[in-house]
């Protein structure tokens, strides 16, 4: 089970500074990342559509996420009227922090000696792991819910909405593909997982989880984790043309700041985990010189490989549509990773045994197709396009609770008042 | 329960810096609020309604079927740690579970209840309605 040589053998104060000297070093890392990673966004996104992008601030404008955030602390802290103001402030805190927490599990190199203390290097290596992400990525569902449900405006309401719809539906397919790296290491702790990618196929290719679990968990994750993230072609959460900004419309000033730096510290933790989970973390050739820094490096040239590829996805995929995004979700995503993960089980165990459950899956994908056309065929023949509401009974829409401190601000209507929106 | 001091570092730190951020945007920052400001923001238009609306039952839905699916993650995860001890006992277990999740799963499918897409037959355009329609998207310029 994964735990740190550091802690392992009581606390002193010695160690009490190493830790916290490793949480600095952390949180250094990753604030100067974002504002890499910003920049590199920008600059790569320009150069995909034929533009310069930023070029003042600093060589190669490189500086310009740095002025951009200065400018924002000048900026005018707003609070709408019909906000519940407790919430509205605590929501930027529930985004932010579980990005800063999910970071620390990621390993970024090998065992090191700092001041006589043989360490890891990573902010911390708790037994569960693994786990402990999914619970960070849980709670960044509430930061985003409660930041659009609490802002008492539509547009912010219906972008959380959405949002934590979305989050959640790939939130399951994510866990299922996880599920499946800690079938094959046996164990929740990163570092256990890193361990267990060592070594060589016929001595060339890397025994990484990507080629020994068959592709499939790669892909599904990868695909769950720019949902989750937010990022296109998944951002129908803050889909400018519909919704503004979606849920940090009414955010303004550093509480945005906090919104946008979260959202940008996920995409490089999770780049870092998929490169942890997949790509055996920082493992690679190693020349007998500098013995520490080759595993950070090559953990660091595979993290920006991935964050590229969300730049470049960003530049390349249109927008999906909200009933595609739920399809891919659920009826794919979902049923692929939860047959996949028995198929891997199954061949743990046995060949034979893996190929039986691999059959009996595409048995029941027979199935889940069928289901699919019953499905829609009720949908077609119900009177409301959204639900099947004239056979099964269920409402089709039912109110969203108001904020306790909603402050109802009459206004005099302009012209005629309508409650109903029509659209 | 020394594993996870680190953590609890980090957290006072991030509580730290976003309260910092917030603190140091109060002394820097501009009050000079106004009634326009404070409104709610509908792209320039005075709000009319009240922001809570009736939203789509599949929103729920999908929040009630993603406890299911999470409660089998739950259950996969200590499986899957200690799958080399149990073996084809654990194996057997767990696709016999997953057949069940599975079923339900099939009949929530089955009965609409993800389905979210508009209706797939559409009425056919008529024809003396298109160069209506071609004559108002025409632009005046």
């Amino acid at each position: 089970m994964g735990s740190d040589p550091l802690l392992s053998h009581g606390i002193s104060l010695a160690v009490v500074l190493i830790i916290v000297l490793k949480v600095l070093v952390a949180f250094v890392v990753l604030m100067v990342s974002v504002l890499l990673m910003i920049w590199f966004e920008r600059k790569v996104i320009s150069d995909m559509q034929n533009r310069i992008g930023p070029n003042r601030a600093g060589p190669w404008g490189i500086l310009q996420t740095l002025a951009d955030g200065i400018k924002l602390f000048f900026k005018e802290d707003l609070i709408p009227e019909r906000s519940d103001r407790f919430v509205f402030k605590l929501a930027p805190y529930l985004s932010t922090i579980p990005a800063f927490l999910t970071f620390t599990l990621v390993p970024l190199g090998g065992v090191v000696k700092i001041f006589g203390h043989t360490t890891e290097l990573q902010v911390v290596d708790p037994p569960i792991g693994i786990l402990f992400l999914l619970a960070m990525s849980t709670i960044s569902v509430y930061g985003v819910m409660l930041a659009g449900w609490s802002s008492g405006s539509k547009y912010p309401l219906i972008g959380s909405v959405r949002a934590s719809a979305q989050m959640i539906s790939y939130e399951a397919a994510m866990g299922l593909s996880i599920a499946s790296v800690v079938l094959v290491t046996g164990s929740l702790s990163t570092r256990d997982m890193v361990n267990a990618q060592a070594g060589y196929f016929f001595h060339i290719f890397p025994k990484w989880n990507l080629v020994q679990l068959g592709l499939v968990p790669f892909l599904v994750f990868v695909i769950a984790i720019t949902a989750e993230l937010n990022r296109p072609p998944f951002d129908l959460v803050e889909a400018e043309q519909e919704l503004v900004g979606g849920f940090h419309t009414e955010y303004s000033s550093i509480r945005f700041a906090l919104f946008f730096l979260a959202e940008f510290m996920n995409t490089i933790t999770m780049s870092a985990i998929i490169v942890t989970l997949f790509l055996g973390g920082p493992s690679g050739p190693d020349p007998r010189f500098l013995h520490w820094l080759w595993p950070v490096l090559w953990f660091v040239v595979k993290t920006i490989a991935f964050l590229f590829f969300y730049v470049w996805l960003r530049a390349a995929l249109p927008r999906l549509r909200y009933d595609q995004l739920m399809d891919l979700g659920w009826k794919v995503l979902i049923p692929i990773s939860l047959a996949w993960i028995l198929v891997v089980a199954g061949m743990q165990i046995n060949r034979l045994l893996g190929f039986g459950i691999l059959v009996l899956s595409l048995a029941s994908a027979v199935l889940l197709y069928r289901a699919m056309d019953v499905g829609d065929a009720l949908n077609d023949a119900s009177d409301v396009g959204l639900a099947p509401t004239a056979t099964s009974g269920f409402p089709s829409a039912i109110a969203i609770p108001a904020a306790p401190g909603l402050k109802i601000v009459t206004r005099p209507p302009v012209g005629e008042s309508s409650t109903s929106g029509g659209n | 329960m020394a594993q996870y001091l680190p953590i609890l570092v980090m957290t006072v730190l991030a509580v730290l810096f976003a309260a910092g951020s917030f603190i140091a945007s109060g002394i820097l920052a501009p009050k000079r609020s106004t009634a326009a400001k404070r409104s709610p923001y509908e792209c320039g238009i005075v709000p009319s309604s009240e922001p809570v609306e009736r939203f789509p039952i599949r929103f729920y839905l999908v929040a009630m079927i993603f406890i299911i699916f999470d409660i089998e993650v739950i259950f996969l995860y200590p499986w899957a740690v200690i799958f080399r001890q149990l073996s084809n006992f654990g194996l057997v277990e767990m696709v016999i579970f997953a057949a069940t999740v599975f079923v339900s799963f099939l009949y929530l499918v089955s009965n609409g209840a993800l389905t979210w897409g508009p209706k797939r037959k559409a009425l056919p355009i008529q024809d003396d309605v298109e160069p209506e329609l071609l004559q108002t998207t025409t632009p005046a310029a």
